[in-house]
């Protein structure tokens, strides 16, 4: 059950990231260049439209609490956003839609993007000591925080609960709406 | 992309996100690079995890990362056939049926980028301003996206995850460390890809 729950998801997520034209990194390329927007009106709003379920659903209590997964705050967050940048603003693919690019027509860059990612995480790996040496995993560690208590499990910001998360939805929802699909020339 | 055609794209990205957490967890990739390759390491160097009893999960790692958090990174490296193994191996899959369904109409529709895209996986020729015959060899083409993806998936595992599992399934779910993540990725990601980009069009047009 769990592996064919695993196939529809993943195929779904799949499916869902080539038609929003993520798997294809001239898009995502020109959306960092802040020429054609399009890419993040539709990011910006699946974000927020996915909170809005979210926060419905917790406030239906149909939603399971446990299954929510909040990662730790703490200085490798940004210092490995940085690094993350670097490569998602020169070849514009990130993990998840280079693993789906290599179901598409851009598959061979895609393939040479998930080999570099293998032999990136295989490094990391190697290096996880190193710079759990250096505390940089402790500097600036916030825990598990969350802007809204949505669980008991983790600390949050403001204690508002779901309703502020569905606020938040709507505001994610209503920028997309005023992003220009076209920006800089 | 007209009119309100990327908001169905959206609700579609949306309602996909919130699926994967209401029926099992929030949508992570990122992790399962380092599963991946750990198998590959483990293949070629059996020792590096072993059985321990004294392990929540049962298993232990010489790695430092493979056996933080109790050996969990172990444990799917030694078990892989889990949900969120199989989940990133589903994806190319659904792209690809994606791709199929609608590939051909968006081809005809969308204009030069798929086209494009398309093109070049056919003939390794369409790049607006290149003169086809000037073919660059395999390591030149392909070199860039491994690299880049040795500083995402470097990146993504420091930062322990990434525009999947901080930026969409974080922010989804209000999380601190999504926002925080976010905001680095762009602060990087759109200058350097303003530069490259200027640089390429000084070099002959080239997107």
């Amino acid at each position: 059950m769990e592996i064919l729950l695993a196939i529809f998801l993943g195929g779904l997520f799949g499916a869902a990231l080539y038609l929003a034209g993520a798997s294809n990194p001239n898009k995502l390329l020109s959306m960092l260049r802040l020429e054609d927007l399009g890419l993040m009106k539709i990011i910006v709003f699946a974000i927020g439209f996915a909170s809005v379920l979210l926060s419905v659903s917790i406030g239906f209590g149909i939603f399971d609490i446990s299954h929510l997964s909040i990662k730790t705050t703490h200085l490798g967050v940004i210092v490995g956003g940085f690094i993350f940048g670097i490569g998602f603003g020169s070849v514009g693919t990130c993990p998840g839609t280079c693993v789906a690019a290599t179901g598409t027509g851009g598959f061979r860059k895609g393939l040479a993007a998930v080999i570099g990612g293998l032999v990136g995480a295989f490094a990391f790996s190697m290096t996880y000591g190193f710079w759990e040496g250096t505390g940089l995993f402790d500097t600036m560690n916030l825990g598990k925080l969350t802007l809204f208590n949505l669980s008991d499990k983790f600390p949050s910001v403001f204690s508002i609960g779901y309703i502020g998360l569905l606020i938040t939805g709507i505001l994610f929802m209503t920028a997309a709406y005023f992003i220009p699909l076209r920006g800089r020339e | 992309m007209k009119s309100q055609n990327w908001m169905m794209k959206a609700f579609i990205l949306g309602t996909v996100f919130f699926l994967a957490a209401l029926i099992v967890k929030p949508v992570g990739v990122s992790t399962q690079f380092s599963v991946l390759s750990g198998i590959i390491h483990k293949t070629i160097d059996p020792d590096v995890i072993t059985e321990d009893s004294e392990k929540e999960t049962g298993y232990a790692s010489s790695n430092a990362y493979y056996d933080r958090n109790d050996g969990k990174l172990a444990k799917s490296i030694e078990d892989p056939l889990h949900y969120d193994f199989v989940f990133v191996l589903a994806i190319p899959f659904g792209a690809f049926l994606a791709y199929l369904a609608t590939g051909k109409r968006r081809n005809m529709l969308d204009g030069t980028v798929e086209s494009c895209e398309r093109q070049s996986a056919e003939t390794q020729g369409c790049k607006i301003g290149v003169i086809p015959g000037e073919k660059k060899n395999v390591g030149k083409r392909y070199l860039p996206s491994f690299i880049g993806g040795f500083l995402l998936l470097y990146g993504a595992r420091m930062a322990d995850g990434c525009t999947s599992g901080h930026m969409m399934s974080g922010m989804m779910q209000g999380s601190v460390s999504g926002y925080l993540f976010a905001g680095a990725v762009f602060a990087v990601a759109i200058p350097t890809a303003i530069v490259i980009g200027i640089r390429r069009k000084a070099k002959g047009g080239m997107r």
